[in-house]
């Protein structure tokens, strides 16, 4: 038994075991959850849709509160209704059993009243909403970037020639100038998902066979949290993303440098990892100019497609952007990397007996070549044009 | 004393020489003990059977939520495995939905309204029966994949492709979508059943518009399942198809659009979602009037609104679909009447509140779960409001605001709504009433749990917290209020654990003599149940009352005097029936249990073995034949008291000794399940 008393006043998070038995031992620290969540929830977490940044979700967030406000209106109206009954017609204890209230079977004007009131509330209501509909689905005259949703990471594709022919492939951050309404043909390789970065738009479900147009933008730069919000599968929860504001001079150099093709390392130890990769990891990933066998439509995965890891060290964020790239003082965070490459299903739910997911090498690779991989992930590009703060 | 004129001459049942009949297999003539509940036709046990049963889920449901909250207590949780927690949570919305809110909502049903509209019993017995026990073993059958393999992990909405056996390999979506088709069966038979009934079997002088509310809500959930089941039967037909034979319906790469399956989901789902709260509004339409001592406020504006939801209900459904893909046509389209269905629904609230305006309130532990039934089901249906429009739902869609909302729609609208029932008709049903400070307490702590666990769900969802994520990070800041939620969650299994310990208390009171027996009509109620005696005679009614007017019941108690003052003429447990007539009643049947165990045997033969499916075919066409062969009635059945009274013309009269037909012995009989 896992008895042993707990001192510290953090969630016991990471402690548990996996077993239902431990809730009692969990209750003992309701308290100090509490307080400790308490204190904790002031702050905001990333995702969060009450502070709106993008034109789109100003818009969304101006009509939301429309409805909020009146909802609540209404919903104050009902309840010093229910109140006042409740307290004024009461029955008393000294009230004649006998004595009836008066009986009233009805009043067609109260009803007509209640009626037709909700009726013009909705109207209203209706008449902001549905301008707003029409208008956040056009399509803006900015570029156009392509999102595909695939178990259980995000691939975004920029064509930035015009040719038809996607240039730059990458995974997990969105990377787009500021001010500029991005257009987004949203797609899936397999289940539905759905696209949501909150503080710039509202959600588009990426459905298989079908394209959605969506847009995104930000007047300021910086970087925005997203995740995919329609349950697609046994790791929905870690599916994450980020959208990557630039000033429009960054925004032009990480075009340039996503451009540019990888090399043959020179470093010893990241050629024998770069040979492992050749050897291990090539029939999934991509790295431009050195590996490209795999391609799209790989039938490793049934999604066919794994991250493209040209520019791997440009992102800050790794596995379904669920694990920091780097360090708060901008070290690279290894240790995550190499447990991550070491065996991957065993630190995100993932199925790759079914072809759902990066298989284990924790029976193929020995610490050393372990090593060696991960010094050749490090040569991959980087750093990113932005850290999160 | 005009009461007396009115009563009819005593009813009589077609006493054709039914004796005669020379079926293949006799029927089962046990009154008491096991047999007599399993192969009962009689809507009451049958109707208790059905709240049993979901009560049972509703406790399976509650672990499963209970799980869903351990695992969220804390960010990062550890309690549940990723691929549990799917299962999990898709097994808690459809076990809530199928075998808890829609049984729980039959149970009342098949009880009530036979005795609402003064029918002995429902238009066909046998089916009422096959009914209940396709329902029981459909739940059994979805449940058993627990033990083979694991629960179905595609969310109770199972949205293609993911369901398919590329995404989801395991055999829970099989259970998933047979065991559905199953449940469907049950009440699509219920409700062709119930239609029959309400339309052919109401007392002379029952029109349509003077039939109580709870019946009428009951009629149009009958025919919103009699249109809704069909739908969504189809698409879990082409789903096993697609995945037992390898069809195409939902396979993109072969031509498929998966937003097939939302449209045909949905299209069951949302009438599916008035399907499970009109049965409520219709509870409290008897209850508050009974304890406001007021008729309800605009009877036929009730009544036509709940109608009109009932058709509204067909125009909403792409609402759950504003993000996937429509097109701002049909977004729009879909905002608009989705805005339009919340008038019905307000002025329902509004005429409550209007009923309850101006009353003598009597706060009784029903009363008590009916004015919450108004309150907080207004909360979930302001929301809903909310929800409707479109580019708010695209930021609230999918996250922990519309758990909270349709939370407070189906626990704090359908449930309480139940729960007030439960309080309201158990004398009805059992002859006692369950204990008013435990009863109170069951109130005061579910309301409390309720509120503290889908209060905060609102503020999460407005902090972008997502459903169906089996963790969240401790950067994410959700970690305050899921804490607070999920103790609210342990408070609501308090609140049940004192709902338990009442029903136990209550029963074996009854039973030493401490609780008291209760009359016929112990609230001063308004309808034709509260005429008869508690618990109901096997065979409901002596006599088939003549109705003059709504409530009218209550109009044989109350009458206008000289000066047209409203005054108390008559003692309700005075006048009604006595339970003294012992009219033939249908004999129960072996039949239904078979006919139901076979279709388990057939879905599991789809999963595994074609040759179950054969074994199960067998079965099933056997059960048919027996049924269609077996007599009319049996002459020796166990309906002992054959009335010498009314001209029952077939066989001596078999009076037991211990009088299994008196009121005393039908609650000995009763009793013991709860």
């Amino acid at each position: 038994m896992n008895a042993k008393k707990s001192t510290s006043n953090k969630t016991p998070r990471g402690s548990m075991k996996r077993s239902v038995f431990n809730i009692p031992r969990i209750l003992r620290h309701v308290p100090l959850i509490l307080l400790t969540a308490f204190l904790t929830s002031c702050a905001t977490g990333r995702i969060d849709p009450t502070d709106p940044v993008g034109e789109n979700a100003k818009q969304i967030d101006g009509i939301m509160r429309l409805s909020g406000y009146m909802a609540t209106a209404v919903g104050i109206f009902v309840a010093i209704a229910v109140v006042v009954v409740i307290v004024k017609f009461r029955a008393k204890p000294d009230d004649d059993p006998d004595e009836l209230p008066k009986q009233i079977h009805g009043n067609r004007k109260a009803e007509l009243t209640w009626t037709v009131i909700p009726v013009l509330l909705l109207v209203f209501l209706a008449v902001v909403t549905i301008p707003a509909v029409f208008d956040l689905s056009s399509k803006s005259d900015g570029r156009t970037i392509q999102v595909e949703g695939q178990q259980w990471w995000w691939q975004f594709s920029y064509d930035v020639d015009e040719d038809g022919i996607h240039d730059i492939v990458t995974a997990n951050e969105i990377v787009i100038p500021v001010g500029e309404e991005i257009n987004l043909d949203i797609r899936s390789n397999d289940v539905i998902h759905s696209f949501w970065v909150p503080q710039l738009n509202g959600k588009k479900d990426a459905v298989p066979g079908r394209v959605h147009q969506w847009r995104i933008s930000s007047p300021v730069p910086g970087i925005f949290y997203g995740e995919c919000v329609e349950f697609c599968g046994l790791s929905h929860a870690n599916m994450q993303m980020r959208a990557v504001v630039l000033e429009q001079d960054d925004y032009d150099a990480w075009i340039q440098e996503q451009l540019t093709a990888a090399t043959i390392p020179t470093d010893p130890a990241a050629k024998r990892g770069y040979d492992l990769f050749g050897r291990h990891c090539v029939s999934c990933h991509v790295v431009n100019g050195v590996y490209e066998s795999a391609g799209n439509g790989n039938a490793n995965l049934t999604s066919g497609y794994a991250p493209n890891l040209t520019h791997l060290m440009t992102r800050t964020s790794f596995a379904g952007s669920i694990f920091d790239m780097y360090k708060d003082d901008g070290s690279v965070n290894i240790a995550d990397l190499r447990e991550w490459v070491r065996n991957a299903p065993e630190n995100k739910p993932s199925r790759p007996d079914n072809r759902q997911g990066m298989i284990s090498f924790a029976e193929t690779l020995s610490n050393s070549e372990l090593d060696d991989l991960v010094t050749y992930l490090l040569t991959l590009g980087g750093p990113p044009p932005l850290m999160p703060s | 004393m005009a009461l007396t004129e009115e009563r009819p001459e005593i009813l009589e049942l077609e006493s054709g020489d039914t004796s005669a009949s020379t079926g293949a297999f006799a029927r089962p003539t046990n009154a008491t003990g096991w047999r007599a509940w399993v192969f009962t036709v009689d809507h009451k046990k049958i109707g208790i059977m059905y709240g049993v049963v979901a009560m049972f889920w509703f406790l399976w449901g509650g672990v499963e939520a209970l799980l869903i909250r351990a695992q969220l207590f804390t960010p990062n949780g550890t309690v549940l495995t990723a691929e549990q927690y799917n299962q999990i949570f898709t097994m808690h919305g459809t076990t809530m939905v199928f075998l808890v809110i829609m049984p729980l909502a039959a149970a009342f049903a098949n009880y009530i309204v036979p005795l609402q509209i003064g029918a002995r019993d429902v238009a066909f017995p046998r089916m009422n029966a096959l009914g209940l026990w396709v329902f029981v073993f459909g739940g059994i059958f979805l449940n058993l994949s627990w033990f083979l393999g694991g629960g179905p992990d595609g969310g109770w909405f199972a949205y293609a492709p993911n369901t398919g056996v590329t995404f989801s390999p395991g055999a829970g979506m099989d259970f998933y979508a047979l065991g559905l088709q199953i449940a469907g069966i049950a009440s699509l038979v219920g409700a062709i059943n119930l239609i029959v009934t309400i339309i052919n079997m109401r007392a002379p002088g029952m029109t349509m518009l003077r039939m109580p509310v709870f019946t009428w809500m009951i009629l149009v959930v009958q025919f919103l399942l009699l249109f809704a089941l069909p739908v969504i039967t189809v698409a879990l037909i082409l789903l096993s198809f697609d995945r037992t034979f390898d069809a195409n319906f939902f396979n993109v790469s072969m031509g498929a659009d998966p937003l097939l399956w939302q449209h045909l989901f949905w299209i069951f789902g949302h009438p599916e979602v008035y399907i499970l709260i009109l049965p409520s509004f219709g509870i409290v339409s008897e209850t508050l009037p009974v304890f406001s001592r007021k008729p309800l406020f605009g009877y036929s504006v009730i009544v036509i609104s709940g109608a009109a939801i009932g058709f509204m209900g067909w125009g909403v459904w792409a609402h759950h679909m504003f993000v996937s893909g429509l097109g701002p046509v049909g977004v729009a389209a879909f905002s608009a009447t989705t805005m339009f269905i919340a008038v019905p629904t307000g002025v329902k609230i509004l005429n409550w509140i209007a009923t309850m305006w101006g009353g003598n309130l009597k706060f009784t532990v029903p009363m008590m779960f009916s004015v919450s039934l108004v309150s907080m089901f207004t909360i979930g249906g302001l929301s809903g409001v909310m929800h409707s429009v479109a580019p708010a739902d695209t930021q609230q869609t999918d996250t922990y605001f519309i758990v909270a909302h349709f939370h407070y729609v189906l626990f704090g609208g359908a449930l309480m709504g139940l729960f007030a029932g439960m309080y309201y008709w158990w004398p009805k049903a059992f002859g006692y009433k369950l204990g008013e400070s435990l009863g109170k307490w069951h109130f005061w702590l579910l309301l409390a749990g309720f509120n503290m666990t889908f209060g905060p769900m609102h503020i999460l969802g407005l902090q972008g917290m997502a459903r169906r994520h089996s963790r969240y990070g401790p950067e994410d800041g959700f970690d305050f209020w899921n804490a607070v939620v999920s103790i609210g969650a342990f408070i609501i299994l308090i609140g049940m654990i004192v709902f338990a310990v009442n029903i136990v208390r209550s029963w074996l009171g009854y039973k030493a003599g401490t609780v008291p027996q209760e009359p016929a009509d112990p609230w001063d109620g308004r309808t034709l149940e509260w005429a008869i005696p508690s618990p109901t005679p096997e065979h409901n009614f002596d006599y088939v009352p003549v109705v003059t007017d709504v409530d009218d019941f209550w109009h044989k108690k109350y009458q206008p005097d000289a000066n047209g003052k409203l005054r108390k003429i008559a003692d309700g447990n005075a006048i009604a029936q006595k339970g003294d007539q012992h009219p033939h009643l249908p004999s129960p049947s072996y039949w239904p249990i078979v006919l139901a165990a076979a279709l388990p045997l057939i879905a599991l033969g789809l999963i595994y073995n074609l040759w179950i499916t054969g074994i199960g075919l067998v079965l099933l066409l056997g059960a048919m034949y027996g049924w269609s062969l077996e007599p009319a009635t049996d002459p020796d059945a166990g309906h002992d008291g054959h009335g010498d009274d009314h001209g029952d013309d077939h066989g001596p009269d078999n009076h037991d000794p211990d009088g299994s037909n008196e009121a005393e012995s039908v609650t000995a009989e009763e009793a013991p399940v709860d």
